[in-house]
C-alpha cells in the first residue's frame, strides 16, 4: 500500500501547486475539495489490508469535514458576496509555478536530513507535507482577496494533516477529532467574517468616511 | 468528575442564553456562573482534585494560577458587564455565548496534560474570542478581527505541527501525555525535538503576541471593547503562555534548556525593544495599552528564559499582569463609551468631567508600569534580578532602559489624557458603580498584592517553581 501514500501525497503537492496557479475563485475551492478528498483516503492505505473501524471513522470525518462542508461553506461564501475571480494577481502564471516548484524542491532539500522513526521512512509524506504547507503558505502572502487566504491558510492545514497521519498512533481519537472540529469551525468563523465585511463593504459604499482596507489604526 | 464539570457547565450555559429571556438576565447569569466558577476554583486551594479522564485533566500548581486568574477576570468582567450594558444597545446574546464558550475553553488549557488536547483548546479560544472583537460591529473592528483570526489562526497551525514533531520526538512513549513524555525524557530525539520546540514556540508565542509576531495586537486591542481586551490580554495570551512553560518543562528534562533559555531570551527583550520604539509616537490609549501588553509578554517569557527566581517572578507576575491589564482596559474602555473615542486629540481633560474614571487611570498607568507599591513593580524586579544573579549584566540594563522608555511613552499620553485642554465628551454618560467597583477592587487586590504576600500563593508559586525544574 505504500505506493497508493506516495501517489496521494504526490497529488496533494501537485493539486497545491496547481491552485497558486488558479486565478479563478471557484476553481481554486474545487481542487481544494479534491486535495482533501485525496488526503482522506490516505488512512485507508495506510492500515495495510485490514482496515479498522477507527482508520474508516477517520477518513470518513476527514472527508466530510475538508471535501464536502468547507468547500460548501466557501461556496456560499463567494455566493454571497458575488464573487468570482481574482483582481489582480501579485504573481503571473508562471512566476507563481517557477516560486512554486523552488518551494517544493526547498521542501525535499530539507526533509533529507530528517529522519522518520520507524516504518515510515521510505515514504514520501514528510517532503511533500512540508512541500503542502510552504504553497499554502505561498498562496497566502501572494494573493490580494480575502478568501483565497483562507483557501491558503487550508491547504497548510491539509499539509499538517497529511503529516499527522503517520502519527495514529500518539494521538486517541476524540483529540483528532477536535482537531478537526477545530479547523472546520476556523473555516466556518472566517466565513462569517468575511460576510460581515461585505455587508459593512457595501453599507458604507461610496462614503468618505470609510477608511481603506488596511490603512485605518 | 468536578473538573469535567467545571468544563461542562459553562458550554451549558452557553446554549442557555439563547433562549428567549431578558438582555439583564443573560448578564446576571453569567455574573453567577463566574462567581460559581470563582468559588469551586478557591477550593482547589485548599484541596487539589484528582486526576480525571486517565490523566488527561491534571490540575497541578502552574494549571493552578492560570485556572485562578482566568476565573479572576472572568468575575470582574461579568460584573463590569452589568455597568456596560446599561448604556449598551446592541444585542448581547452572541457576546454571552462566546463568553461561556471562552470561560470553559480557558478552564480546559489550565487542566490539559495532553499537548494534543492543549492545543484544541487553545485554538478553540482563538475561535470564541474572534466574535468578540466584532462587538461594535464597523470597519474597524472588522478588520482588526480578520486579522487577529488570520495571524493566529496560521500561528496556531504552526503550533499544531509542533505538536506533531513533538509526536516524532517522543515516538517511544506513543503518546503525548505529559508525565510520558517527561518520564522518557532522556530518550527523545533530540533533532525533532528541537524542531518541534522551535515551532511550538512560533505558534505559541504568535497567540501570545510576542515580538515580532504581536502585529495582531494593536488593532486588535485598540479596536476591541474593554472587557474583551481584558480577556485577550490577561487571559488568552497567558493561556499559551502555560503552553510555553510546558515546552519548557520538556526542555528541562531532556537538557535542552540552554537552547530553550537563548530563544526566550531573545524573543523577550525583543519584545521589550519594539514597544519601547513604538510607544513613543503613539496617540491611542487603547492601542498604547496594547503595545504596553506586548511589552508584559515579554517579561513572562523573559522570567522563564533566565530561571530560577525569574521563574518566580514570571508566575507571580501572570496575576498581576492580570490584574493590572484589568485596571487598565476596563478604564480605557468605560471613557471611550462615554467619549465615543480613545484618541488623544478627541479625549482631554478627562478629570474636569470624570474625576473617578481619572484616579483610575492614573493608577492603571502606576500598576501598568510596574511603580511601586503595586505588584507589578514585585515581579518586575524579581525577573531583574533574575537577570542579574545569572551574570546578564547588560540583559538587565537593557530591561531598565526599555521600562523607563515605556513608562515615559505610556504616561505622556495618559497625563495628556487626564490634564489636558477639556474636551467635550461626545456621548456623555454618568460615572456607573458597577464599573467603578470592578476597577477599584482590582487596583486594591494589586496594591494588597504588593506590600504583601498571602502564605498560600508563595506555596503554590515555589511548588510551581520546582515543576519547571530550571
Amino acid at each position: 500500500m505504500m505506493s497508493w501514500i506516495d501517489v496521494s501525497c504526490i497529488l496533494a503537492v501537485f493539486l497545491a501547486l496547481s491552485l497558486l496557479a488558479t486565478h479563478r475563485i471557484v476553481g481554486m475551492i474545487k481542487i481544494f475539495a479534491l486535495q482533501s478528498f485525496f488526503l482522506s483516503l490516505v488512512p485507508l492505505f495506510m492500515s495495510a489490508g485490514a482496515i479498522s473501524g477507527r482508520t474508516l471513522t477517520l477518513s470518513l470525518v476527514t472527508m466530510a469535514f475538508k471535501a464536502v462542508l468547507a468547500p460548501s461553506i466557501l461556496f456560499w461564501t463567494i455566493r454571497h458576496i458575488s464573487m468570482r475571480s481574482e483582481v489582480k494577481p501579485i504573481l503571473g502564471f508562471g512566476t507563481s509555478i517557477l516560486c512554486g516548484s523552488v518551494l517544493i524542491a526547498v521542501a525535499f532539500w530539507i526533509s533529507l536530513s530528517l529522519r522518520l522513526p520507524g516504518k515510515l521512512v521510505p515514504s514520501l509524506i514528510l517532503p511533500c507535507s512540508l512541500a503542502t504547507m510552504l504553497l499554502g503558505f505561498m498562496t497566502m502572502v501572494t494573493r490580494t482577496r480575502a478568501i483565497t487566504q483562507v483557501l491558503g491558510y487550508m491547504v497548510i492545514e491539509n499539509g499538517i494533516f497529511l503529516f499527522a497521519l503517520s502519527l495514529l498512533d500518539a494521538m486517541p481519537v476524540f483529540i483528532e477529532m477536535g482537531i478537526l472540529l477545530d479547523i472546520f469551525v476556523a473555516v466556518f468563523v472566517m466565513a462569517i467574517v468575511l460576510n460581515h465585511i461585505n455587508e459593512e463593504f457595501e453599507r458604507t459604499r461610496g462614503s468618505s468616511s470609510r477608511p481603506k482596507w488596511g490603512e485605518s489604526n | 468528575m468536578i473538573l469535567s464539570l467545571l468544563i461542562v457547565i459553562p458550554l451549558v450555559g452557553a446554549l442557555v442564553v439563547w433562549l428567549p429571556a431578558k438582555a439583564m438576565f443573560r448578564l446576571w447569569l453569567l455574573w453567577a456562573m463566574s462567581l460559581g466558577h470563582a468559588l469551586v476554583v478557591a477550593s482547589f486551594w485548599l484541596r487539589r482534585p484528582v486526576p480525571e479522564w486517565q490523566g488527561y485533566l491534571v490540575l497541578d500548581p502552574l494549571g493552578l494560577i492560570l485556572l485562578s486568574v482566568v476565573s479572576l477576570l472572568f468575575l470582574f468582567v461579568s460584573f463590569f458587564m452589568i455597568g456596560y450594558f446599561q448604556h449598551e444597545h446592541s444585542g448581547n446574546r452572541t457576546f454571552t455565548s462566546c463568553l461561556f464558550c471562552l470561560l470553559s475553553m480557558m478552564t480546559l488549557v489550565s487542566v490539559s496534560y495532553h499537548m494534543g488536547l492543549l492545543w484544541v483548546a487553545i485554538e478553540t479560544t482563538t475561535l470564541f474570542s474572534a466574535p468578540l472583537i466584532s462587538f461594535h460591529r464597523n470597519w474597524e473592528t472588522l478588520e482588526a478581527t480578520w486579522k487577529y483570526l488570520l495571524v493566529c489562526s496560521v500561528g496556531i497551525a504552526l503550533a499544531l505541527m509542533g505538536t506533531f514533531f513533538l509526536a516524532i520526538a517522543a515516538h517511544d512513549a506513543h503518546t503525548l501525555l505529559l508525565p510520558a513524555i517527561l518520564n522518557g525524557a532522556s530518550s527523545l530525539s533530540l533533532n525533532w525535538l528541537k524542531l518541534s520546540v522551535i515551532f511550538l514556540f512560533v505558534g505559541y508565542g504568535c497567540k501570545m503576541g510576542l515580538a515580532p509576531m504581536h502585529s495582531w495586537k494593536p488593532k486588535a486591542y485598540g479596536h476591541a471593547t474593554g472587557m474583551v481586551t481584558v480577556l485577550m490580554a490577561g487571559g488568552l495570551t497567558q493561556c499559551s503562555f502555560l503552553a510555553l512553560i510546558r515546552v519548557s518543562q520538556i526542555c528541562y528534562k531532556s537538557g535542552l534548556s540552554d537552547f530553550y533559555a537563548s530563544i526566550l531570551i531573545f524573543t523577550g527583550i525583543l519584545s521589550l525593544v519594539v514597544p519601547a520604539i513604538f510607544l513613543l509616537g503613539e496617540k491611542n490609549i487603547k492601542r498604547s495599552f496594547a503595545f504596553s501588553s506586548v511589552e508584559h509578554m515579554g517579561l513572562l517569557v523573559l522570567g522563564l528564559g533566565l530561571g530560577g527566581v525569574g521563574i518566580f517572578g514570571a508566575l507571580f507576575h501572570m496575576i498581576n499582569n492580570a490584574l493590572a491589564k484589568v485596571v487598565m482596559f476596563l478604564t480605557a474602555g468605560s471613557m471611550a463609551q462615554k467619549y465615543g473615542s480613545s484618541n488623544a486629540h478627541e479625549v482631554r481633560g478627562v478629570i474636569h468631567i470624570y474625576p473617578v474614571t481619572c484616579v483610575f487611570l492614573l493608577l492603571g498607568l502606576l500598576a501598568g508600569t510596574g511603580m511601586f507599591p503595586f505588584a507589578t513593580f514585585h515581579s518586575e524586579l524579581l525577573i531583574i534580578n533574575a537577570a542579574i544573579i545569572t551574570k546578564h549584566y547588560t540583559l538587565a540594563g537593557i530591561i531598565i532602559l526599555c521600562l523607563a522608555v515605556i513608562f515615559i511613552g505610556i504616561a505622556r499620553l495618559v497625563l495628556e489624557f487626564v490634564y489636558g485642554k477639556p474636551t467635550e465628551p461626545v456621548l456623555a454618560k454618568k460615572e456607573n458603580l458597577f464599573i467603578n467597583i470592578t476597577i477599584a477592587s482590582a487596583a486594591v487586590m494589586l496594591l494588597v498584592l504588593g506590600l504583601w504576600m498571602p502564605a498560600p500563593l508563595n506555596r503554590v508559586l515555589h511548588e510551581a517553581v520546582a515543576l519547571i525544574g530550571a
